[in-house]
């Protein structure tokens, strides 16, 4: 009779860390065929992000690398690729499971920290200047509702959104 | 009633077991126990003056039932119960057990302790043996004819195989023509020979040898005796068991006398109706009268019914020499009586529309491969040039798409298997024919495993062929220069390509052939997860179905290359022609039977028998009564576990006989520690047994074997039986779930060993007393461990204290 063992989210392989996350169940699906490469409209004006690339880092266990690279961080989130797979992998989700593991790292680059600040205060990830307010009305648009700022703090304290947030906020 | 009289027999195994095992207490206690009329020893008792000893004394009359103690497991068993029915005793009222694997060996360190053990598995077995039946051996005829059902190569290989050996062969082709896929496909890989060349028939007097090959139409395929032939037909019934089927035939009309038509051509000439020509991939048209192509079987033309203007044109008839169009035939009927059926319907070309980014049925210079392979033949559409189908100019620049649709979680999970040598092979006669041309393959792993495949590739990129890795995310049209764009990064330079091409290639996925569904739902075999045949076991017992009776061969299991087909059409001819050749099924009847009087309308045995062998049959006006089919029953007795009110038995496992023995086992321990029962199914689960015992692998003496013939037959109640009988832990060691010899016996008993769980705990008892486990024969040290582990749990639960007792 095989025991199970009990095994730490922590000592697992990088890739089946992964699959313990919100979208990254699907990554060991993979087999390198390079569809999301060619479907993704990022990699083919740099060279810093690959999809299939990232992917295949990943399943080697570059954990290191992964994490505190650039590359997750450059996905536009088109979803071409994750349409397109033949093996079914959730690439762009995947993808955000990678930025998830790397934010609760502390790492999180400058323009999500802006975003993460903007909805701690206002409630909004884009800030609201005066001027732009006033402008809505010429385009025929409605003034903006309240954001609910209390009822969404609750939220993003219960989530522990805010104490990843601080941790970022120190670390860098 | 004959007096019972129990003949023992113990082998010393050269005086080896003696060395652990008290033999001379063995043998006293053997002695006193009541019907044993007879006690030998000798060196081994499977063969030579052992085995003549046995022999004797069952012709003296001196003994009627026989217990022998010998190691070898099942050698030594087949060898005694061969022996004894020569002799002229019913091999039945054998019981055989090794005292040298389950006991000497695996107890080598507590002799005494072994000693004791020994006496409770000979007690056991003399127990059992007493309560033997005799158990009869029953014939069913069979009839020395076949049906094979489809006219490919498999098909053809198999028909003729069986035709040669004397069999009357029956094969139904379901397109008007013979062929199949093979016709289409040209050539094949890796000879580039004719693929409708087969190996030519014995019956070919004039021209046979060893060496003789031709094309189908020129092999006299036809004219070989006993073989009959009947295209545009398939099945549309079937009954029977097997040896004797009744399979009734459809066959649609020709409108042309198979027995008129001489093949001159007229019809076609006058015919006014013509339409895209299917078989030639709609790449020319063909009338409503035709031929597939000039060579073919039958050398007879065919009307398109869905074409035809019959009597408001009826020019062919008109100008037919031999008055060979008949326009009022009508469909047929027939049926066929055939001891054995062979499925050799083959597989088929997915259709890769469902992809919409390579916008295969948009772009017209979206091709399969299939539709290639007809440029490519010189009788093809094109006289076999390579053109663009948009404007009939010749292709340049080609590229080929592999995995379309196969290796696809979306569509088709599965590696078609053949398509990329399929692909190397076209790239190879279009590079030879016109050196100029591009042709780039685009793959994800080119998969060449077969012989000689690998020296193809190798040849492929010899000659120029260019190969991107990378699955291309799109196929797009550039109205600028009206070429398409296939869009692909390719993985080795890391770069992202996109590919000029006037014709793109997919290499789409093999699946099932149209109406595989339906043809297994007639014949009530089964299907894979994806959609084929399923082979009864691929390793060992590949080619059959679970019906006896009923076998497949070529791409009908899995896409296959020909040298693959033709090699599994001969074992489904032999395995048919082994199964028919006697004209009768020999079978002991080690089967179950049902006592009517207390079976009564419930369905759980019919659902539950995994051979179909159960059916419910009326009794009265009211009430059905289970039925086994002694023919079907494969003695399992995963019935007997399921019915609910004990109306089942196995003629050769009966209750009394399994309470007997467990009464045996329990009643000497002779160790201090707790009595544990293991219950083992006679394949993998004794087979860890013996293979632990083999290899000297110790465990306790407490731990007592009792052999079922599959776990699926234990009931809840006997569990219970085993405590009673005084054991203080039962183990139910059966095989694997996915790999029961009875397919869902090993399952079953888990869900009764979990149901007793729960009994056990409502009485007070622990439930972890009692547990199943799944072993295989190599599994030995897994068997001494577990013993192990159930010997010390026991151990610290302490002793059995039923309810109520302190």
């Amino acid at each position: 009779m095989a025991l199970e063992k009990e095994v730490k989210k922590s000592q697992l392989p990088f890739s089946k860390e992964i699959m313990t996350q919100l979208g990254g169940e699907t990554v060991t699906f993979c087999y390198q065929c390079g569809t999301c490469a060619s479907s993704c409209p990022v990699a083919k004006i740099t060279e810093k992000f690959n999809p299939r690339e990232v992917i295949k880092q990943s399943l080697l266990g570059e954990k290191e690398e992964t994490l505190s690279g650039d590359a997750i961080w450059l996905c536009c989130s088109c979803y071409n690729c994750q349409e397109r797979c033949p093996q079914k992998v959730e690439i762009a989700d995947v993808i955000y499971a990678l930025r998830n593991m790397s934010i609760r790292r502390g790492n999180i680059p400058n323009i999500y920290a802006e975003f993460a600040a903007g909805l701690m205060s206002e409630g909004r990830i884009v800030p609201i200047s005066k001027f732009l307010e006033k402008k809505r009305p010429e385009f025929g648009l409605p003034p903006l509702k309240s954001t609910g700022i209390d009822s969404l703090r609750k939220i993003l304290s219960t989530t522990g959104f805010d104490a990843i947030w601080q941790k970022g906020e120190e670390e860098s | 009633m004959e007096e019972i009289k129990v003949g023992v027999f113990l082998s010393d195994c050269g005086n080896q077991l003696p060395k652990i095992l008290d033999f001379d207490a063995l043998m006293s206690y053997v002695k006193q126990v009541s019907g044993v009329s007879l006690v030998a020893r000798a060196n081994e008792h499977w063969r030579g003056q052992g085995l003549k000893t046995i022999v004797d004394t069952i012709k003296k009359g001196k003994i009627n039932r026989v217990v022998v103690a010998q190691g070898l497991p099942k050698l030594g068993e087949v060898n005694v119960v061969k022996a004894v029915e020569e002799a002229g005793l019913n091999p039945y009222l054998v019981e055989v057990i090794d005292l040298k694997d389950h006991c000497a060996w695996p107890h080598r360190d507590t002799p005494s302790e072994a000693t004791e053990k020994a006496k409770a598995m000979l007690l056991a077995a003399i127990e059992r043996a007493k309560l033997l039946e005799p158990i009869e051996k029953l014939e069913f005829p069979t009839l020395k004819s076949v049906l094979v059902i489809g006219g490919g190569i498999a098909g053809m290989q198999a028909a003729e195989d069986l035709a040669d050996l004397g069999f009357q062969v029956h094969l139904i082709e379901k397109a008007p023509f013979l062929g199949g896929l093979a016709a289409r496909a040209s050539r094949f890989f890796p000879t580039d020979d004719c693929a409708i060349c087969i190996q030519s028939p014995a019956s070919d007097v004039k021209t046979i040898t060893h060496t003789s090959r031709k094309c189908v139409y020129r092999s006299g395929f036809s004219e070989i005796p006993n073989l009959s032939i009947l295209t545009n037909s398939r099945v549309v019934n079937a009954e029977g068991i097997p040896g004797n089927y009744r399979i009734t035939i459809e066959k649609k009309p020709r409108y042309v006398n198979e027995l008129k038509c001489v093949g001159c051509d007229l019809c076609t000439t006058v015919c006014p109706v013509e339409v895209p020509d299917e078989h030639n991939a709609k790449l020319k048209k063909r009338k409503a009268i035709y031929m597939n192509v000039p060579n073919v079987y039958p050398p007879v033309y065919v009307i398109d019914e869905s074409a035809c203007k019959f009597y408001d044109c009826a020019k062919c008839v008109e100008v037919c020499p031999t008055e060979a169009i008949e326009l009022d035939q009508k469909s047929e009927r027939m049926t066929l009586n055939v001891g054995s059926v062979i499925i050799a319907t083959g597989f088929q070309e997915y259709d890769p529309s469902v992809i919409k980014e390579y916008h295969y049925g948009d772009f017209p210079n979206v091709i399969t491969n299939l539709e290639l392979a007809r440029m490519i033949d010189g009788f093809g559409p094109t006289n076999g040039e390579v053109i663009k189908p948009s404007d009939r100019k010749p292709a340049k620049q080609i590229v080929m798409i592999q995995c379309v649709g196969s290796r696809d979680r979306r569509w088709n999970p599965w590696c078609s298997s053949i398509c990329c040598m399929i692909s190397l092979k076209h790239a190879m006669l279009i590079k030879s024919a016109d050196p100029d041309a591009d042709v780039t393959v685009c793959y994800i792993d080119i998969r060449t495993t077969g012989r000689e495949h690998e020296y193809y590739y190798e040849r492929a990129r010899e000659m120029g062929i260019k190969f991107v890795k990378g699955r291309p995310t799109e196929v797009v049209h550039d109205p600028e220069v009206n070429m398409l764009i296939v869009d692909v990064e390719d993985q080795i330079s890391r770069k992202f390509l996109e590919l000029e091409a006037d014709l793109v290639v997919l290499a789409p996925a093999m699946v099932p052939a149209e109406g595989t569904k339906e043809l297994a739902q007639i014949l009530g075999i089964e299907l894979d997860e994806d959609g084929f045949f399923k082979e009864y076991n691929a390793k060992l017992r590949p080619t059959e179905t679970k019906l006896r009776g009923i076998f497949l061969c070529g791409g009908a299991t899995f896409p296959k290359d020909a040298p693959t087909t033709s090699l599994h059409a001969h074992s489904a001819a032999v395995k048919a022609a082994k199964f028919l050749t006697t004209g009768k099924i020999v079978k002991d009847q080690r089967t179950a039977f049902v006592n009517e009087e207390y079976c009564g309308d419930c369905e759980f045995c019919p659902v539950t028998c995994p051979y179909g062998a159960i059916s419910l049959v009326p009794k009265d006006e009211e009430h059905f009564v289970a039925q086994i089919s002694d023919l079907l029953c494969e003695g399992c007795g995963v019935c007997v576990g399921t019915c609910p009110v004990n109306a089942i038995e196995l003629r050769h496992t009966r209750p009394n006989q399994i309470l007997a023995q467990m009464n045996a086992l329990m009643s000497v321990n002779g160790t201090s520690k707790p009595l544990i029962l293991a219950i083992c199914c006679s394949e993998c689960g004794h087979a860890a047994v013996d293979s632990c015992g083999m290899a000297m692998m110790q465990y306790p003496a407490n731990i007592r074997v009792m052999k079922v013939p599959c776990t699926g037959i234990l009931q809840v109640h006997q569990f219970l039986e085993a405590f009673k009988a005084g054991a203080e832990g039962v183990m139910v060691v059966g095989c694997k779930s996915d790999g029961c010899h009875y397919e869902v016996g090993s399952l079953k008993a888990q869900k009764k060993v979990e149901l007793a769980k729960v009994l056990l705990k409502e009485y007070g008892l622990e439930p972890e007393r009692l547990e199943m486990f799944n072993m295989v024969y190599i599994e030995g040290n897994e068997f001494a461990e577990t013993a192990q582990m159930m010997t010390e749990r026991l151990e610290r639960l302490g002793p059995l204290r039923l309810m109520g007792s302190s």
